[in-house]
C-alpha cells in the first residue's frame, strides 16, 4: 500500500493537480481499495476535527504577523540592517538573506511564512545588485526552514501535541540547534563564495557609524521575539496565545513606523487568508490520508517494517532517518509528521530515545524536506516571489544547504546536548 | 457573460476573505482579553481555545475559495513547464475538473456531521456547552461555498477553453505565485 | 470473523497492556479461532476520542472504544455514568459501573446505533497539587485542571477555577503558576513526571475512573448469531474487563508507593505527601453533588434519566437526586 500510495501521489502531483486535492484523492483510493470498510462516511467528521482546532490557530495568527512586518516595513528595514553588518564576507548580501530569515524564525513559527516574507523583501535586491540567482534564492529557501526550528514553531507545536511531549520543552531544545544551523549556513556560504566568487555578489563594505546607526532598525525584530518567547517562559501565556500577542505587538510596532493605511491592512487580511487557506487544504487532506491509511493497516505495515528489521536501537534510528529522507522528498511535511509522528516516536520513545532529542532531529529533516523536490514549499515560495526564471535554479541553490542539514543530524546524534541541554538547564 | 461571473465571484470572496481577516482580528483580541484578565488575576473569560478551534474551522472552509481564485493553492509544475500552450491548458482543466469532482464529494461528505449534530442537539463537551450547530454550519456553509465556487470556476473555463482565450484561461487557472509580490 | 477495532489511546496502559493483548491473541483464543481482530487505536488515525461513536454508527469500523466522558456532548445522559468522588475504590467503581450498565445499553443503542460490549475503567483521576492540600476544602481558590463536565461543575462548587491545558503541558503549568493543581490517574501522573513539579497528592478520584466503553456497530452485532453475539460478549468480559478491573485494583496502591518514594517501588526518586480521603471530604462531595452537581446533570440530560438513575447507580451508591 505505501508504495502504490508514494507513486500514485508523484503520478497525480505531476498532472499539477493541487497538492491538497491530491492527499484527499489518495484518502478516497485507500477507503476504496484497499479497507472493506465504508471509511468516506468518517471524512466530513475528519474534517472538521482537524480543522476545529486551537492549536492550528497559529498557522494563520504567524503569518498574519509576517504580513504586518511587511507591509508596516519593518521587513524591508530589517533587512537593510543585516546588509550593513554582513554584505563584507565573501558572498555579500546571500548572508543578509540568512540572518534576516534567522531573525524573522525567531518571531514566526512557520517556515513558509519566514520564506516568504524573506523573499518579499530581499529579491528586488538581488536584481538591482545583479546576483547570481540560485545561491541568492536557495539561501532565502534554506534559511526560511529555520522558522520551524527557532521557537516559536508550529511544527513543534503540532509534535507536542501529537506525542504529549512538553511544547516549552521543545521551543528550548530548537534554539542551539537553529542557531547552529544558521551559523553553518554563513559559513558554508562564504567558503562557496571564496571558491567560486562568481556565485555571491560583491563584498561591500559599511562605516562603522553606520552600521552602530542601523542597530536601531533591529530592535523591532528583537523587541518581537522577546515578548511572543517572554510571554510564554513567564507563564503569562500558552505558545498558541503568544502568536496572538506577537501580532498584537507587531501592529504596535507598524504603528510607530510608517504606520499601515487602509489599503496595506486590506491586503495583509487577504494574504493571511490565502495562504493560511493554502496550507490548510494541504493539512486536513494529509489528515484524511493518514486516517484512511491507518484504518487500512499503515500502522501494522511501518511497524512491521521498522519493528520487524530485527535492528539494534542505532540500526532502527538509521532506518528512521532514511525513512524520513525519502518520504521527505515526496510529502508535504506537516502531512509527514501527522502521518508518521504516532507510529514512529512510540517506537523510538520504545527503544530508550529521549522524545524532546527526537522531536529536534526530526525538525532538522523536515527542514530538508521543505527544500527537497520534487515537493518543496520553500522551493515554491521563494520561486513564487521570483517571477521569473525556472525553479531549477532555487533547487541548484540549495544543495549546499541541504548538505549542512544532513551534517547536523550527525551532529545531534553525536551530541545530543546540542537539543537536550538547553531544557535540562531550565 | 463568463468575465462579468468571474468578477462577481471574485468581488465575493474578496468580501469573505476580509470578514475571515476581521475574524482572526477578533480571535487576537479575545485572546489578548484573556491573558490580560489572568496576568493581573482577575480570573479568565474562558473558553478562548474553544472559540480560536471554531473560527479556525471556519478559515479552513470559507478561505479555501479564495485562495483557489487567487491561483494559491500549490501546484507541481515539473511536468507543466515541458509542456507548450496547448498541453498547459489542457493540464490546467483536468486539475481544474479533479479539484472540483473531490471538492463536491467532500462538501456531500460534510453534510452528516451537521446533521447527526441536529438531530441531536449535540453541545460541545466544554464548560461554555455552545451548540455545535452554529460552529458546524458556519463550516459546512464554507465547504458549499467552495464546491460551488469551483463549480462556476470550472464553467467559466470551459468557456474560455472553447472561446480560445488561452490568456483568460491561464489567468483563471493557470499556476500562480504562492505569495504576492 | 474478522473485526476491525479502535481502541482507546495508545500510549496508556489499557491499550498497551490489555487491549493489545485481547485483541491480538485472547480473542482468537477464547473464540477458538472463530473471531480475529484488527487493533488500532484513536489517536493513531488521527480521530477525535469525542468521534469514535458518531462514525461507529456509521459502521466506519466495528468495534470502538473511547472514555465516555469525551462523547457527552452527543449524549449528556451519559455522563452519569462517571460520577465523581462516590467510588473510592476499584470494587466501588465496579459495582457503580455495572448498576449504570442497562442505561448505558440503551444509551448507546439509541444515540450511536451501538451495542455495548464492556465497560473498562481507566485508573481513578486522583490530584496532583502545588502547595499545601490536605483536603477537598483546600481546593478552594485554586486554579485546576480537571477535564470532563461535571468535574469542572464539581470544581466551581468547591470554589475553585477549572482552567483547560493539554497533558503535556501541565508540568510546566505548575511550575510557573498557571495552575495550581492537576488531575489525573496516578500512574500517568508517575511517569510523565508530574511528582518533579507538585508535593501533595490527594488520592480522592475527583476526576472519576474515566471509564471506556467498548462497543460495537448495532448492525454488524445484530447480523451474527445468538452463538456469535455470546461468545464474543463473554470473551470481552473475561479477556478485557475482568484484567482491567483487576489491575485497577492493585495499580493505584502501586502508584501510590512510586509517587511517595516508598521501597516497594524500585528506583522511584519521588517523594509527594499523600492526603488521603477523608471522612469530611467524602460527606462534604455528596454534600455538594446532591445539592448542586446531579440536579445539573439531570436537566442538562432531561427525559426520565434521573430517576433511571435513582433506581439503579444511586441506590448502588446511597444517593438520590431530588426532582
Ligand atoms: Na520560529
Ligand atoms: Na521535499
Amino acid at each position: 500500500m505505501i508504495w502504490t500510495v508514494a507513486i500514485s501521489l508523484l503520478g497525480l502531483m505531476a498532472l499539477s493537480i493541487p497538492v491538497g486535492i491530491v492527499l484527499f484523492l489518495l484518502g478516497i483510493g485507500v477507503a476504496q481499495f484497499y479497507s472493506a470498510f465504508p471509511l468516506l462516511r468518517g471524512m466530513g467528521q475528519m474534517i472538521w476535527s482537524s480543522s476545529a482546532s486551537s492549536t492550528l490557530i497559529a498557522i494563520p495568527l504567524f503569518v498574519l504577523l509576517g504580513e504586518i512586518l511587511v507591509r508596516g516595513g519593518v521587513a524591508e528595514r530589517t533587512y537593510a540592517a543585516l546588509d550593513k553588518w554582513l554584505s563584507w564576507l565573501p558572498g555579500g548580501l546571500v548572508h543578509a538573506n540568512i540572518a534576516t530569515s534567522t531573525m524573522f524564525s525567531a518571531t514566526s513559527g512557520s517556515s513558509v511564512a519566514t520564506a516568504a516574507t524573506v523573499a518579499t523583501v530581499a529579491m528586488p535586491q538581488a536584481e538591482r545588485l545583479n546576483y547570481d540567482p540560485r545561491l541568492f534564492s536557495g539561501a532565502i529557501a534554506a534559511g526560511g526552514t529555520l522558522g520551524i526550528m527557532i521557537p516559536p514553531s508550529i511544527n513543534l507545536i503540532v509534535y507536542g501535541f501529537l506525542t504529549e511531549t512538553s511544547i516549552p520543552q521543545l521551543f528550548l531544545a530548537g534554539l542551539i540547534p537553529g542557531l547552529l544551523l544558521a551559523l553553518a549556513f554563513v559559513v558554508v556560504t562564504a567558503l562557496i563564495c571564496i571558491v567560486r566568487p562568481a556565485l555571491g555578489g560583491p563584498s561591500r563594505s559599511f562605516e562603522w557609524s553606520e552600521r552602530m546607526r542601523s542597530l536601531g532598525q533591529l530592535l523591532p525584530i528583537v523587541a518581537l521575539f522577546t515578548v511572543v518567547i517572554g510571554s510564554i517562559y513567564a507563564g503569562w501565556a500558552t505558545p498558541t496565545e503568544s502568536a496572538a500577542i506577537g501580532v498584537a505587538m507587531a501592529a504596535v510596532i507598524a504603528a510607530f513606523g510608517d504606520g499601515l493605511g487602509r489599503r496595506a491592512i486590506i491586503e495583509a487580511l487577504e494574504g493571511t487568508i490565502r495562504i493560511s487557506a493554502m496550507i490548510m487544504l494541504v493539512i486536513v487532506g494529509a489528515y484524511f490520508l493518514n486516517f484512511a491509511m491507518t484504518s487500512a493497516g499503515l500502522g501494522r505495515q511501518l511497524s512491521d517494517l521498522i519493528g520487524g528489521s530485527g535492528l539494534s536501537p542505532f540500526g532502527t534510528l538509521m532506518l528512521v532517518i532514511a525513512l524520513y529522507i525519502v518520504l521527505g522528498f515526496f510529502i508535504e511535511t506537516l502531512a509527514l509528521m501527522v502521518a508518521t509522528i504516532p507510529i514512529i516516536v512510540p517506537i523510538m520513545a520504545g527503544l530508550g530515545y529521549d522524545k524532546v532529542w527526537f522531536g529536534i532531529l526530526l525538525i532538522v529533516l523536515v527542514e530538508m524536506a521543505l527544500i527537497t523536490p520534487p515537493v518543496g514549499l520553500n522551493l515554491f515560495v521563494v520561486q513564487g516571489a521570483r517571477k521569473r526564471g525556472s525553479i531549477n535554479d532555487v533547487i541548484m541553490g540549495v544543495i549546499p544547504y541541504v548538505f549542512v542539514m544532513a551534517l547536523m543530524v550527525a551532529a545531534l546524534i553525536a551530541l545530543p546536548g546540542l537539543a537536550l541541554w538547553l531544557p535540562s538547564a531550565f | 457573460m463568463a468575465d462579468h461571473i468571474l468578477g462577481a465571484l471574485r468581488r465575493a470572496n474578496r468580501a469573505v476573505a476580509l470578514i475571515l481577516g476581521v475574524a482572526l482580528i477578533l480571535t487576537v483580541a479575545f485572546i489578548l482579553t484573556d491573558v490580560a484578565l489572568r496576568g493581573l488575576g482577575l480570573g479568565s473569560l474562558g473558553g478562548s481555545d474553544e472559540l480560536s478551534g471554531y473560527v479556525m474551522a471556519a478559515v479552513a472552509s470559507w478561505g479555501l475559495a479564495f485562495a483557489l481564485l487567487e491561483r494559491a493553492h500549490v501546484r507541481i509544475d515539473v511536468m507543466r513547464l515541458k509542456l507548450r500552450d496547448t498541453g498547459r491548458a489542457a493540464m490546467d482543466i483536468l486539475a481544474m475538473i479533479v479539484t472540483n469532482g473531490v471538492v463536491l464529494l467532500i462538501a456531500f461528505q460534510c453534510w452528516p456531521v451537521l446533521q447527526k449534530t441536529i438531530e441531536r442537539g449535540s453541545r460541545a463537551n466544554t464548560p461554555l456547552e455552545t451548540p455545535l450547530w452554529i460552529p458546524q454550519g458556519i463550516w459546512f456553509a464554507g465547504w458549499l461555498w467552495f464546491a460551488l465556487s469551483a463549480t462556476i470556476i470550472t464553467l467559466v473555463a470551459l468557456s474560455y477553453l472553447l472561446a480560445g482565450r488561452r490568456d483568460a484561461l491561464d489567468a483563471t487557472i493557470g499556476i500562480g505565485s504562492e505569495v504576492e509580490p | 470473523e474478522e473485526l476491525s477495532v479502535v481502541g482507546s489511546w495508545s500510549n496508556l496502559p489499557l491499550y498497551q497492556q490489555f487491549e493489545t493483548v485481547f485483541w491480538n491473541e485472547r480473542l482468537p483464543e477464547l473464540t477458538d479461532g472463530q473471531m480475529t481482530a484488527q487493533l488500532t487505536s484513536f489517536d493513531q488515525m488521527g480521530i477525535a476520542g469525542a468521534d469514535v461513536y458518531r462514525m461507529l454508527g456509521d459502521g466506519v469500523f466495528d468495534v470502538g472504544a473511547t472514555v465516555a466522558d469525551y462523547t457527552v456532548g452527543d449524549a449528556p445522559e451519559l455522563e452519569g455514568l462517571d460520577v465523581p468522588l462516590i467510588a473510592t475504590d476499584a470494587a466501588e467503581a465496579q459495582a457503580m459501573v455495572e448498576a449504570a450498565r442497562p442505561m448505558v445499553e440503551d444509551i448507546m443503542r439509541d444515540r450511536f446505533g451501538a451495542q455495548v460490549l464492556g465497560i473498562a475503567p481507566y485508573p481513578p483521576q486522583v490530584v496532583f497539587c502545588r502547595g499545601d492540600v490536605a483536603s477537598l476544602a483546600d481546593l478552594q481558590g485554586k486554579k485546576v485542571r480537571g477535564s470532563g463536565r461535571m468535574t469542572t461543575k464539581l470544581l466551581e462548587a468547591l470554589g475553585a477555577e477549572g482552567i483547560n491545558i493539554a497533558f503535556s503541558e501541565v508540568p510546566g503549568s505548575l511550575e510557573r503558576g498557571v495552575i495550581d493543581c492537576a488531575v489525573t490517574g496516578a500512574g500517568s501522573g508517575y511517569s510523565a513526571g508530574w511528582w518533579e513539579v507538585s508535593d501533595h497528592l490527594l488520592t480522592l478520584p475527583l476526576g472519576g475512573w474515566d471509564p471506556v466503553v467498548i462497543a460495537m456497530n448495532a448492525d454488524r452485532y445484530d447480523a451474527l448469531t445468538a452463538e456469535q453475539q455470546t461468545m464474543l460478549t463473554s470473551a470481552v468480559a473475561e479477556g478485557l474487563e475482568a484484567p482491567a478491573w483487576q489491575a485497577a485494583q492493585g495499580g493505584l496502591e502501586n502508584d501510590i508507593a512510586c509517587l511517595t518514594g516508598d521501597a516497594s517501588c524500585e528506583g522511584s526518586r519521588a517523594s509527594m505527601t499523600v492526603a488521603p480521603a477523608s471522612e469530611d471530604d467524602m460527606a462534604r462531595a455528596r454534600e455538594i453533588l446532591v445539592a448542586e452537581v446531579l440536579p445539573d446533570w439531570a436537566s442538562r440530560a432531561g427525559g426520565d434519566w434521573a430517576a433511571r438513575w435513582n433506581e439503579t447507580v444511586g441506590q448502588t451508591v446511597g444517593l438520590t437526586i431530588d426532582r
